[in-house]
């Protein structure tokens, strides 16, 4: 977890190259000189990490880097999840009518035509099991095997537009129907993989972990099929903004079965063990995007090196609370907004080790790379990600980043 | 008599020295001389014979040629002016008088061109038939002044014909610019012009910005300027350019002091086609490039809403000017 301290002697040097003189705003007169300075007084966090990001994942990702580099510093680019429960009717015209399409219904269909092409092939296959042909008979069956989920991945009533590649098109600001209800909800396209891969069956108990500001407890309760749905998140003030997310998306009604609560996620096994059947625990990161672009709140802030570093075991911690609160036989996602290896796929392993050795409880990690196939002309999926999936930032397609993985409790 | 005033007009054009010959075989030889100092030849091409040709052409121009009838594709060809050149020539500006089009085009190769140049150069540029031949004099003279000798100002000439057209006071202020504000040496200046001489024509705040930006923000000193012919991309394909590879990590500003990076020549990020940029220096594809600059389009047409916004915001409050020095900070020369 060194790389992750993000304090190698590089970044010590451009720490130290001088003290921070006041923090009082720049007078106005002295911006001019500013745009060309050098050397600013003050490190800015964004610079610091970048700088560690440079470092870290031109390792990780070698020559794809730059392009993700880039991408992480241009705008990025949003999906609009449509509200099923708006009384808008005229939405989806609208947005068809300025080229964007639901991404989500594109890639079911492309699921759907994968499995009636196999149904086809296995029809085929069955009158020539002539002794050459056995190879040809063992891929169908491979095929045949992953059909199910690949084709009930993506049953789900979650609609998104997105506008296609290389379009910068903007959405316009959400809109409320008659009875005061918006009509969509603007966030990061890939945000709704790991909703997706999550796979909500009618009935299910869901726990959505780490909730706050609510994009995706809004997505699974837009599938209609929860049929109950926690949403737990430690920061008050955040619960604050899932609340007003939740009243100005969802009808009374509906909005009250969903239990809100602010429990440290960590200590969730001792309050309900093994209850649900679909868990999300969508952790704190380093929020790569927010840390190269924003100055505030930013976890790259030298007041917060501590924090930073104890992330990866806080998402450890995080996730082995969500797969304790899981039933045998539940699915947990793990997922977070950073391009991270140690945040992403070590997290996941250590999980999956320390259920085994201390709780004894089997977990199993679930291919997705169906995901990559069905909804490749959406994003750009990393393709050397050793477990679960990592959607890179590309200009072409700038959304993510974001890790999703999905654990199967046995 | 108005007549008789535009046909002796020619005369003042040429050399004072070589009109005032006090006879015809001593004036073409003075007239000789004169062009071939001016010009001197690129590439041997014999200037001597075009003293004859151009003698002819301005004694028909002041109503001394007896041989009308040839009309006037003849007086062109007399210039040195193919037949067919001298049609084409003669399709440019077609409702100018011939006495105008001829001085203006004595003018020309008086300055050194040859007919294919001046041909070109006025398809190109139509309305240079039709300015006054003292200002095509005046402004040659301030372009040699500039220290650009024959074959620089030939090729600066035809490069940027808005040389003859753009105003005095504009052009001075963009060389006082390059020279006091920019520190390019007097030599280097008259690379500039010759190799890059649309950057006359940069407004010179913006003139100012570009110099800036590069010297600045890429950490350029201005003898590489001048050797990788900084102006001649515009200044915000530039900016595409290295921004673009700033963003992915290629180039990074040296710090004060620095010497040795490991940024792209300027050269590479100049003279190199998009596709070769891409393919070479961005390692990138044209699909990200494309989106590329429509996002920094953006950017940069939003910040300077803002800052606009924030400056009415600020004049609000504002009570009274301070004085201050806009400048950034001045450069150096190396
Ligand atoms: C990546 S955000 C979640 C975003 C959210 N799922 C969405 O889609 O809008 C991570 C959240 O984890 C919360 N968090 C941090 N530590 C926590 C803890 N110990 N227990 C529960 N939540 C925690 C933070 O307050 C933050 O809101």
């Amino acid at each position: 977890m060194a790389a992750l301290g993000g304090c190698g002697p590089v970044v010590a040097a451009l720490l130290r190259r001088g003290p921070a003189p006041g923090l009082r705003p720049v007078p106005r007169r002295y911006l001019y000189k500013k745009k060309w300075a050098a050397t600013a007084p003050r490190i800015p966090c964004t610079r610091l990490a970048l700088h560690h990001f440079d470092v870290n994942y031109s390792l990780q990702l070698k020559d794809l880097w730059p392009s993700v580099r880039a991408s992480l510093l241009c705008e990025q680019k949003y999906g609009a999840l449509l509200n099923n429960f708006s009384a808008d009717d005229y939405v989806t015209q609208e947005l068809e009518l300025m080229n964007a399409t639901d991404f989500v219904s594109e890639g079911s269909r492309k699921a759907q035509q994968g499995a009636a092409a196999e149904e086809v092939r296995r029809e085929e296959s069955r009158p020539q099991e002539v002794p050459g042909k056995v190879r040809t008979v063992m891929q169908t069956e491979t095929q045949a095997e992953m059909s199910p989920p690949l084709r009930a991945s993506i049953s789900s009533n979650i609609k998104c537009y997105t506008y296609p590649r290389g379009d910068i098109t903007r959405f316009r600001p959400a809109r409320q129907d008659s009875l005061g209800i918006l009509d969509y909800y603007l966030m990061d396209a890939a945000s709704l993989l790991p909703v997706l891969a999550l796979n909500v069956q009618r009935g299910d108990l869901v726990l959505d972990l780490c909730a706050a500001p609510g994009g995706k407890t809004l997505a699974l309760l837009q599938t209609g099929l929860c049929g109950h749905l926690a949403a737990n998140d430690v920061s008050i003030s955040r619960t604050k903004r899932l609340y007003s997310i939740l009243n100005s998306y969802i009808p009374k009604n509906i909005r009250e079965t969903v239990s809100v609560t602010s429990y440290d996620g960590r200590d969730w096994k001792q309050l309900e063990g093994g209850t649900f059947h679909k868990v999300l625990v969508d952790v704190p990161c380093t929020t790569d995007r927010h840390a190269v672009m924003e100055e505030e709140n930013n976890i790259f802030h030298k007041r917060r090196t501590k924090e930073r570093q104890m992330l990866p075991m806080l998402q450890l911690q995080l996730l082995m609370a969500g797969i304790l609160a899981t039933k045998p036989g539940g699915k947990v996602v793990y997922s977070t907004c950073s391009l991270s290896s140690l945040q992403n796929e070590c997290v996941v392993e250590r999980a999956v080790d320390i259920a085994e050795t201390q709780f004894n409880i089997s977990v199993h990690v679930e291919d997705l790379s169906h995901f990559r196939m069905l909804f490749q002309d959406t994003f750009s999926f990393f393709s050397d990600c050793r477990l679960g999936e990592l959607v890179l930032p590309h200009l072409t397609a700038n959304f993510g980043p974001m890790y999703f993985c999905k654990l199967h409790r046995v | 008599l108005g007549k008789k005033m535009r046909m002796v007009r020619p005369w003042h054009r040429l050399p004072r020295e070589a009109v005032a010959a006090p006879s015809l075989a001593v004036f073409k030889a003075r007239l000789d001389r004169t062009l071939t100092s001016a010009a001197p030849p690129r590439g041997g091409r014999a200037v001597p014979g075009m003293a004859g040709r151009l003698l002819r052409g301005c004694v028909r121009a002041a109503g001394l040629c007896p041989r009308r009838a040839f009309g006037e594709a003849a007086g062109l060809r007399d210039m040195g002016f193919s037949q067919e050149q001298a049609q084409r020539l003669l399709g440019v500006e077609s409702r100018l008088s011939p006495q105008r089009r001829e001085a203006a085009v004595a003018q020309l190769l008086l300055l050194g061109l040859n007919a294919e140049a001046i041909l070109g150069l006025l398809e190109r540029r139509p309305e240079l038939l039709r300015m006054p031949t003292e200002r095509l004099q005046e402004r040659a003279g301030k372009l040699r002044g500039l220290g650009l000798d024959g074959g620089q100002l030939q090729r600066a000439l035809i490069r940027c014909p808005e040389l003859f057209t753009l105003p005095r006071k504009r052009m001075a202020a963009a060389v006082r610019l390059l020279r006091e504000r920019c520190l390019f040496t007097a030599e280097q200046l008259r690379e500039v012009l010759w190799t890059c001489p649309n950057v006359l024509l940069e407004e010179p705040h913006q003139l100012h910005h570009h110099f800036q930006y590069v010297y600045f923000r890429m950490g350029v000193q201005q003898k590489e300027m001048v050797k990788a012919r900084l102006f001649r991309m515009p200044f915000a394909e530039l900016r595409n350019r290295h921004i673009f590879l700033e963003r992915r990590g290629l180039y990074q500003t040296p710090c004060k002091g620095q010497t040795q990076t490991n940024n792209p020549k300027l050269k590479d990020i100049i003279q190199l086609s998009e596709k070769d940029f891409l393919a070479n220096v961005a390692h990138s594809t044209p699909e990200e490039f494309e989106v590329f600059k429509k996002l920094l389009a953006r950017e940069e047409e939003e910040k300077e809403e803002e800052e606009e916004e924030e400056e009415n915001r600020d004049a609000l409050y504002t009570e009274e000017d301070e004085d201050f020095d806009s400048e950034g900070s001045k450069p150096a020369r190396e």
